[in-house]
């Protein structure tokens, strides 16, 4: 049976943002402190520290997240243990995060002059305290413009645990469509609603960046 | 005893040998100019002294300590050796106090009462006690500097290098900073300087090193070195800095 399209379907849509909103920040928390984590890895004066943290930079982002959920959400039920998922997807898009976050922050830790590491080594401070008192305040300034660039393309692809059945904004529209049979309408809704999460991050990412090139 | 013992070291980038054999010693209060074209291998040589460059060959001693041994704690030794670099590299986040003061704080575990007092005394000798609340781009290149020697003064080192500290100033500004070194020269302060400020050299230091192609290639008393060289090298630099 066919039903007509109704605000109601709206409202039923702009509440499934709230979780497309939660696994947005579910994968940001735990993508950010393992992120991190591996992104010191990254710049460790120990080189098979690095190469180990650069295989899996690689092995994530040289795979499709479409991919690494299937992984999460199908692979771990063949040996008997059934996910949800809403956990195989808060997994999967924190350790996709977490690959993309390391690359980018080691980023901005590496754009920090090579003077600066001598100049706090010289005055006697450990890998440790130069990376605490030194590095990570000034690379954290300059690392917020492209995090928040990146948390626009992880709203967007939080659409993708749709597939495995996580009920979020994307999920919603399939499931307003097979009801209403209005595609274009509920899609063009849902595209909306993402671009009302994705448009203030951008000019957010854009004011920050501006900001930092006057600011101190 | 020497504070400093260079014994036959040599230092390779890839294939280039930018040192070849250096041996020389340093003594308490000396001050030493280190002068030579760019390339001699100066400021590498200031550099392997505190270990910020690891060396092939040879073995450096500051004191008891053999700087290029990899289980000598280098962290120990750079607290007392301070080195003062050409570019200032204060660091721009942090008020010239936390500048002063971050250092004896964390690797010294200084209190930080005690390290405030400490940061306005080491400013009063640089004569910049009234910048201490400002951040280092409010200040002028001379200013950054005089905040760098601070810097390293505020760890009490038994001896400072200085990477040709005036280099990058404006010809208006190397007084400022060059008053400060003779200050520290009068205070009886162990100093090794590598320096294009001839006039400096002539008129503080009490050796003069001359490095030629990755080796010490004259040294000695200042007014002898300079006054009758005896290298045709040593002729050709000075007469190409001197004119």
């Amino acid at each position: 049976m066919i039903r007509d399209l109704t605000w109601l379907d709206f409202a039923y849509l702009v509440y499934a943002m709230r979780w497309t909103i939660a696994l947005t920040a579910l994968a940001l928390v735990g993508g950010g402190l393992l992120g991190f984590v591996v992104a010191m890895l990254r710049v460790v004066p120990l080189a098979p520290v690095r190469w180990l943290a650069v295989g899996y930079i690689q092995a994530l982002q040289g795979t499709p997240l479409l991919a690494q959920l299937f992984v999460f959400y199908f692979g771990f039920a063949i040996f008997g243990y059934r996910v949800q998922p809403w956990v195989a997807a808060t997994a999967a898009f924190s350790i996709y995060a977490s690959a993309f976050l390391a690359e980018i922050w080691r980023g901005c830790v590496q754009a920090i002059p090579r003077t600066q590491w001598e100049a706090s080594a010289a005055l006697g401070l450990s890998f440790g305290e130069q990376l605490r008192h030194i590095i990570l305040p000034q690379a954290v300034r300059i690392a917020i413009p492209p995090t928040v660039g990146f948390l626009v393309q992880l709203v967007k692809n939080t659409s993708l645990a749709a597939v495995i059945g996580f009920i979020e904004l994307t999920r919603e529209a399939q499931i307003t469509t097979a009801a209403t049979f209005k595609p274009f309408a509920v899609y063009g809704i849902a595209a909306g609603l993402y671009f009302c999460i994705c448009f203030p991050l951008s000019e957010l990412s854009q004011r920050l960046e501006r900001r930092l090139r006057v600011a101190r | 005893m020497s504070l400093v013992r260079i014994e036959n070291i040599t230092k390779r980038f890839g294939p280039l040998t930018v040192l070849d054999g250096v041996s020389t010693t340093v003594e308490p209060g000396e001050i030493i100019a280190v002068i030579g074209r760019s390339g001699s291998g100066k400021s590498t040589l200031l550099r392997c002294i505190n270990g910020l460059e690891p060396i092939q060959g040879g073995r450096i001693w500051f004191e008891d300590q053999l700087v290029n041994d990899p289980a000598t704690d280098l962290r120990r030794l750079r607290q007392q050796v301070g080195i003062v670099f050409q570019s200032y590299n204060l660091f721009p986040h942090l008020s010239v106090e936390r500048n002063i003061t971050l250092a004896p704080t964390v690797v010294k575990k200084m209190a930080a009462g005690d390290a405030r007092g400490l940061a306005l005394d080491v400013l009063k000798r640089v004569g910049l006690e009234d910048k201490i609340a400002a951040y280092p781009d409010q200040l002028s290149g001379g200013q950054q500097q005089r905040v760098a020697i601070a810097r390293s003064l505020a760890m009490q080192p038994k001896m400072m290098l200085f990477d040709e500290i005036t280099s990058a100033l404006d010809p208006e500004l190397i007084g400022e900073v060059l008053r400060v070194l003779e200050a520290m020269a009068k205070s009886g302060m162990t100093m090794m300087l590598v320096t294009h400020e001839m006039g400096f050299a002539r008129n503080v230091a009490s050796r003069i090193i001359f490095m030629h192609q990755g080796k010490i290639w004259e040294e000695g008393p200042t007014a002898k070195v300079l006054g009758s060289p005896a290298t045709p090298e040593l002729v050709s630099f000075l007469g190409s800095v001197l004119h």
